[in-house]
């Protein structure tokens, strides 16, 4: 298991030497335009991608996501490794590492964090470290993680924004009772040892952080990281404005920036129109359950969800909708999840072959049937128009509620819908938490669904301790061929994370996990 | 009645309508579909979590029980915790809602700075070039939606020109009222339409008034009878509709809030319903219910002065 740190690290210089052509410029505060405010600014028991997304850059964890997000690279631990009978991984601690004011990280620190991370009363995100059964520290430079059962994705998972490292005796300073007191009052003016410092924030306007003087990385010039002096973070809800101030200047960047307008931002000479692969998908999410309302639920039968994804015609959603941006997807995962299997669309559009579907199924005359989607949001409308018109052909009328999100998750968490427009954003670099939520049952009943296959439930139970990669990537490829032809969806496309940046920000990176990495992120100055 | 009086039975009449508020904001904050668990963990919640946060959150509890919860913390002056932010509500409400008070506020005096004079000289210069153009141009602005009027305006004087930020808040008082300038204008438009037409009419009413022509007659001069007889008397149906139409005001501070991201209360209220962060959406609803009743009590005030009838 040593080579696969060996390979990580390799894999982690040759990237960052090759983009690093030009000499990197050192000082300037970067402002970054969001849709939305940060909310609660705890590793542990936050729940939402504003915080997500740009947790990694105030605190530190023990690896680190690679650039591409496909596997793991050093953070505050320097090496690794996995006992052969995956029950036990050594890490080594990094020298002289410090917390943003001046304290040294301890093994105690690293104990108490994680152990905090994977306790079940803590937030929502403990499961990532659910095989964990002890932490401890044999010495003052080694971590040594005990698992109940090997866990294949144990390495990725210490490189998740929840298993961050932070200050014990700083948190437990705090004032209240409770973790969660502690947390709320912890988290108001947080310390870490990420590249950047929390500095000030005032809500729903700007989050300020500031270079991190004790950031253990070098950046290309020797000097330490980060480039930047600071990065500023500035909510702007409204798409329009948002442009409308990387244009004017007075951003640096933006992040989610609309498909409608990548064209005209990519034909701008002054802006860099990025397009970050992702690991975001858009499907329709489908009630299979055998009675709906006390009715027969035509939607059960496996042939009209095969017509109705053979009837869906992907590349003209596609245009419709990320005017171009995205690509059909060829799994249920994205193209950018390891172990992800396939290559073009599973359900070319065929017509013919939806009509030839829809004859043999239960329905021949066709039925109808109601979609949820997001008021307000265009995507999703533009999607259920299109298939609207698209299942027409195959005789299925489309009702489409436009609904608040509270409201949609109230019916499909009931599994009351039919059907509903739908995305998924991985959090780690590993396919077993999408196939969670997905495919295997017992977890929500694959995304409420009510679907069930007891193939796909023991092939995941197995490859959640299977060691053997070879082992798991064939588990992984027989899940994804039984989903995907059989599964409760209609697979739509994959888009990239779309932020645009003046045409003088380098360095910038927001991996497939969505994570914001301004760590190497410099301004040239003209 | 004098005045004492009048002040005390308004002051008493409050009293009802909060308590009022205080029922229905409770109510219909859950009267939503979905809890507040789901609304922020979203797709990804799993029972057990959101099993495990509303139980955290005291929502297992009877409704009864949460509303003698919720009354208790309200006279203590504790709103609670935001759900999804987890800070206190009360620390949240100061924070955001002066900037929509001084965004309404800058609002409220540009449309009376607007309306007033022009009001003035359309209803003197009635059904000439003057009057048609000042009433054609206002009904453009009336009939704008505000988001649109905001886009192009930021486009126009912010990303263009560079006379104004497009969109932020700015740090220190005149750097905020820098900021707020054109969110104001654009909340200001409808605002003044509305104020203009009313008070263009109320003025025609009062020039043909029979009191006016009688102090016309008794030679006073046009100045005087320009504010102490035409202008008095008209403004008083027009400031019964201007503290009305503050409460209207602080709901369209919501959408230009947006557009011109400004980090005020209207975002936030609109963020939590979506949220069902029940704690934040009732705090500032009975902050916002208080700030209603305390214009309306005002206007109430002034035009009482304005007409001592309305004591009586």
């Amino acid at each position: 298991m040593t080579r696969l740190s060996l390979i990580a690290t390799t894999a982690a210089v040759l990237l960052s030497t090759t983009s690093l052509v030009q000499a990197q410029e050192r000082g300037g505060v970067m402002t970054y335009g969001r849709y939305a405010d940060s909310m609660f600014l705890d590793p542990v028991l936050n729940d939402a991608n504003v915080d997500i997304w740009i947790l990694s850059n105030m605190y530190d964890t023990l690896l680190l996501p690679t650039d591409d997000g496909q596997s793991v690279q050093a953070g505050l631990a320097t090496d690794w490794n996995v006992s052969d009978d995956g029950l036990t991984v050594t890490l080594t601690m990094r020298d002289g590492i410090m917390f943003s004011d001046g304290t040294p990280i301890t093994t105690e620190d690293v104990i108490w964090s994680l152990d905090r991370a994977r306790n079940p009363d803590n937030g929502i995100w403990n499961f990532l470290l659910a095989a964990v059964s002890e932490v401890t520290a044999p010495d003052d430079k080694t971590i040594e993680i005990k698992l109940a059962q090997p866990d294949p994705a144990i390495l990725p998972a210490l490189s998740v924004f929840n298993a961050a490292i932070m200050p014990k005796a700083a948190f437990e300073a705090m004032p209240g009772e409770t973790d969660l007191e502690k947390a709320t009052a912890f988290a108001e003016k947080p310390v870490g040892s990420g590249p950047f410092v929390f500095d000030s924030w005032e809500r729903g306007s700007t989050l300020k952080l500031v270079k991190n003087e004790h950031y253990w990385a070098d950046g290309a010039d020797g000097q330490k990281l980060p480039y930047l002096d600071g990065v500023t973070f500035e909510v702007i809800p409204d798409d329009a404005t948002r442009i409308l101030r990387v244009q004017s200047g007075e951003l640096d960047g933006a992040e989610l920036i609309p498909f409608a307008r990548v064209k005209e931002l990519q034909d701008d000479p002054n802006i860099n129109m990025e397009l970050f692969p992702s690991t975001r998908v858009a499907d329709i999410i489908i009630n299979v359950r055998p009675e709906l309302d006390g009715e027969p639920n035509p939607l059960s039968d496996v042939k009209v969800r095969q017509a109705m994804n053979y009837a869906a015609n992907k590349d003209a959603i596609i245009q419709v909708v990320t005017f171009g941006v995205g690509t059909p997807t060829s799994s249920f995962m994205s193209s950018t999840t390891p172990l992800h299997t396939g290559d073009g669309p599973v359900f070319p559009y065929d017509l013919e072959k939806a009509k030839q579907l829809m004859s043999e199924s239960g329905y021949p005359d066709g039925f109808t049937a109601s979609i949820l989607t997001l008021a307000g949001n265009q995507d999703e409308l533009g999607i259920a128009t299109a298939l609207q018109q698209m299942w027409s052909q195959i005789g299925i009328t489309l009702e489409i509620q436009q609904v608040d999100n509270a409201t949609r998750t109230e019916q499909y968490r009931n599994g009351t819908f039919d059907m509903r427009a739908g995305a998924w954003t991985n959090d780690i670099a590993d396919p077993n938490q999408i196939t969670s939520y997905f495919a295997y049952s017992p977890t929500i009943d694959a995304l409420h669904s009510g679907w069930k296959s007891e193939e796909v439930d023991k092939l995941f139970e197995e490859s959640q301790s299977e060691l053997d990669t070879d082992k798991r990537a064939e588990q992984y490829a027989r899940i994804q061929e039984v989903f995907n032809q059989e599964g409760p969806t209609v697979l739509l496309y994959e888009t990239p994370y779309p932020v645009a940046l003046q045409d003088n920000v380098k360095g910038f990176n927001q991996i497939p996990l969505g994570n914001n990495i301004f760590r190497e992120t410099y301004l040239e100055k003209e | 009645m004098s005045m004492t009086a009048f002040l005390g039975r308004r002051l008493l009449q409050l009293v009802p309508t909060l308590i009022f508020i205080l029922i229905v904001v409770f109510v219909l904050v859950r009267l939503l579909p979905g809890d507040p668990a789901s609304a922020v963990l979203g797709d990804r919640a799993l029972d057990a979590d959101v099993e495990r946060i509303n139980r955290e959150l005291g929502l297992d509890r009877s409704l009864p029980v949460q509303f003698v919860a919720f009354v208790k913390q309200v006279f203590t002056g504790n709103l609670g915790n935001s759900i999804s932010m987890k800070i206190p509500v009360t620390q949240l409400i100061a924070d955001r809602l002066p900037i929509t008070m001084l965004l309404t506020f800058m609002a409220a005096v540009i449309a009376v700075v607007m309306a007033v004079p022009l009001a003035f000289v359309a209803a003197l210069r009635r059904d000439r070039l003057e009057d048609s153009a000042i009433r054609g141009a206002f009904q453009v602005g009336l009939s704008m939606p505000v988001f649109y009027v905001g886009l192009i305006l930021l486009t126009v004087f912010g990303a263009k020109l560079r006379w104004f930020p497009v969109g932020g808040y700015g740090d220190g008082f005149l750097d905020h009222l820098y900021h707020l300038f054109l969110p104001a204008v654009t909340l200001a438009l409808s605002l003044s339409a509305i104020l203009m037409r009313n008070l263009r009419s109320a003025i025609i009413g009062v020039v043909d008034a029979e009191y006016v022509t009688f102090a016309r007659a008794k030679g006073l001069r046009a100045n005087l009878i320009l504010f102490r007889h035409i202008l008095r008397n008209a403004l008083i149906s027009t400031l019964a509709l201007f503290g009305l139409s503050i409460g209207t005001l602080l709901g369209g501070a919501v959408i230009t809030e947006t557009v011109f991201a400004v980090p005020g209360a209207g975002r936030l209220m609109v963020d939590s319903i979506y949220g069902r962060d029940y704690p934040v959406v009732q705090g500032l609803t009975i902050a916002l219910a208080v700030l209603v009743s305390v214009t309306f009590l005002l206007t109430d005030i002034l035009q009482a002065w304005l007409d001592p009838r309305v004591t009586k």
